[in-house]
């Protein structure tokens, strides 16, 4: 079986800055994978790079065995890519509820002329889609806040409803770009156990993300990176003992014990 | 019933300019809603605009006057957006300006469609209920806009391309569904335009009409198509009003300071459903707040 998302020797350089610089890896499907590394070490690039908003400079980037290198971002979405930003960014303006909807745009399954005239078969699809979408806002728990202007909501529950903003595309990879930012222990233990349902369901994740404990916890394989570079890959706790992301995290003299206390 | 007749009789000619207006202010909103201020809709209301002249001069009904008006706004647009898409946002609005400047010379040089320097006479004043229907039927169709997939998907990327990348909308086709709206809209406008003022010349179609074009759908408010509407009424009303209160002298500054006042204080222009919906969760989050204390 083809993997989910295969990278291979991807390169992107910005001026003389290579930000990464030939990665190669494969997230399985039907896995969470981590992304880890150190601040600059690229992360987000290589997110820009797998959706389209960036484009390599060499290598080349499969997604569910087709090359996408080239694409642009929403021919990447519709072969199934969905994300969420290191910054949530909602809209504006709009209801949690019409964030999801508006994530839904690829399923919309109606022709812009259709959904113009209001034709009974629009209508019935645009009534499904919502049911649908309050739905996906009850996965992330914020169904009580549908009505609710999104950016009237704390931060940790604008992230709940930009997940499910991106499960309305119905995705086959999702990337997450740090969810658990600006959430307490227990709610980023929520997001970790939500994406062990999707995981479940047979969706695969590709999981940015700082906080160690939940990439042990929740990850099923990892990858870290640093200065562009892969530098470990395997299982999550072995990964971080791994003396060179040790090295990475916490810089060259001290001892794994330490490192280890450190990241708790 | 004489007064209302008499009210009526001076204000008519102002009704019928601020419902021509509110096409121009929709056909600037919808490119505005789609990410792009542009002063392109001055150029698809001069084509529809020496085009329904010159049905009209040669007697033509005007079903098809309209129908060509909004044909030749069509092509228009599509043909600006071609190369206006490749543009970003803020050179987009210097181009279309520039675009204004060309559009003038050209009128002026083609006498044998526009009337060159002379202009045209359009021997047909504009039917009051014509102009009224054409308008209900605009707004109708902005109402099934905002409520359809093409609704969601710019009011997405207006706020943040790139997300509305990821999430599968194609820009440059919601753009270039737009710029086509704008040029129909625009183009059913200028034909109005020629047969309310009965005269048209290159003039016309100038800077002044852009700058109430862009006035207009700003004060209005351009997050929603009501916004348009509103901001045509206000700005056309304005002057009117102004004359009532102040001395002559007076009038021009009035309506600047008025403009000013509103942009300071409702930037995002007097319809702005954000505003509207912040206001609605505001009591209920107090609620919330009383019961915790």
């Amino acid at each position: 079986m083809t993997p989910i998302l295969e990278l291979d020797r991807a390169t992107k350089a910005f001026g003389g800055v290579t930000a990464v610089d030939a990665l190669s890896f494969v997230a399985p499907r039907g896995q969470v994978t981590g992304l880890m590394g150190p601040n600059g070490a690229g992360k987000t690039t290589v997110i820009n790079l797998i959706s389209g908003l960036l484009h390599v400079d060499s290598g080349r980037i499969a997604l569910n065995g087709t090359d996408v290198s080239a694409q642009k971002p929403h021919h990447i979405g519709a072969l199934g890519l969905a994300r969420t930003y290191q910054n949530v960014r909602l809209i504006s303006g709009l209801t949690a509820l019409e964030q999801v909807v508006a994530g839904s745009f690829l399923k919309r399954d109606t022709s812009m002329l259709a959904s113009f005239l209001h034709t009974p078969a629009a209508r019935h699809r645009m009534r499904a889609i919502r049911e649908k979408a309050l739905h996906l806002l009850d996965r992330v728990g914020m169904a009580h806040s549908a009505d609710v202007l999104a950016e009237t909501l704390s931060y940790g529950e604008q992230r709940r409803v930009e997940i499910a903003r991106a499960l309305g595309a119905d995705p086959v990879l999702l990337l997450l770009d740090e969810p658990t930012a600006g959430m307490n222990p227990a709610e980023s233990a929520e997001i970790g156990r939500l994406t062990h349902k999707l995981r479940d369901e047979g969706l695969s994740i590709l999981m940015v993300e700082h906080n160690m404990k939940l990439v042990v916890d929740f990850c099923d394989s990892v990858i870290v990176m640093n200065f562009g570079r892969l530098i470990a890959r395997g299982a999550p706790t072995e990964c971080i003992r791994d003396p060179h992301v040790q090295e990475a995290y916490f810089g060259k003299q001290r001892h794994d014990a330490d490192g280890l206390r450190a990241v708790g | 019933m004489d007064y209302l007749s008499d009210l009526w009789a001076t204000n008519r000619s102002t009704v019928a300019f601020a419902m021509v207006n509110s096409l121009f202010a929709l056909s600037t909103y919808v490119v505005l809603a789609a990410g792009f201020l542009s002063f392109s809709t001055v150029v698809f209301a001069a084509v529809g605009g020496f085009v329904g002249a010159q049905l009209v001069v040669k007697g033509v009904g005007l079903p098809f006057v309209f129908g060509a008006a909004a044909g030749g706004g069509l092509l228009i647009s599509l043909l600006v957006a071609a190369v206006f898409l490749r543009l970003n946002s803020h050179w987009m609005a210097l181009a279309s300006l520039a675009l204004v400047l060309i559009t003038r010379v050209v009128t002026l040089n083609a006498p044998a469609l526009t009337g060159g320097v002379n202009g045209l006479g359009v021997p047909l004043a504009l039917p009051m209920d014509w102009l009224t229907g054409v308008l209900v039927l605009t707004v109708l169709a902005f109402y099934a806009l905002h409520h359809s997939w093409f609704g969601v998907a710019s009011r997405v990327l207006r706020e943040d391309p790139s997300v509305a990348a990821c999430m599968g909308v194609d820009l440059r086709q919601i753009q270039l569904i737009a710029f086509g709206i704008s040029g129909i809209v625009g183009g059913i406008g200028g034909a109005a335009y020629a047969m309310l003022l009965q005269f048209i010349s290159p003039d016309t179609f100038f800077l002044g009409i852009a700058f109430t074009m862009i006035a207009a759908t700003v004060l209005g408010g351009s997050y929603h198509w009501f916004g348009p509407v509103v901001g045509a009424v206000v700005y056309t009303a304005l002057p009117i009003v102004m004359q009532a209160f102040l001395p002559h002298l007076l009038q021009e500054v009035a309506n600047g300071v008025v403009l000013l006042l509103i942009m300071i204080f409702l930037p995002r222009g007097l319809i702005d459903p954000r505003a509207v919906r912040l206001r609605r969760a505001a009591p209920a989050a107090a609620g919330v707040m009383k019961i915790r204390a």
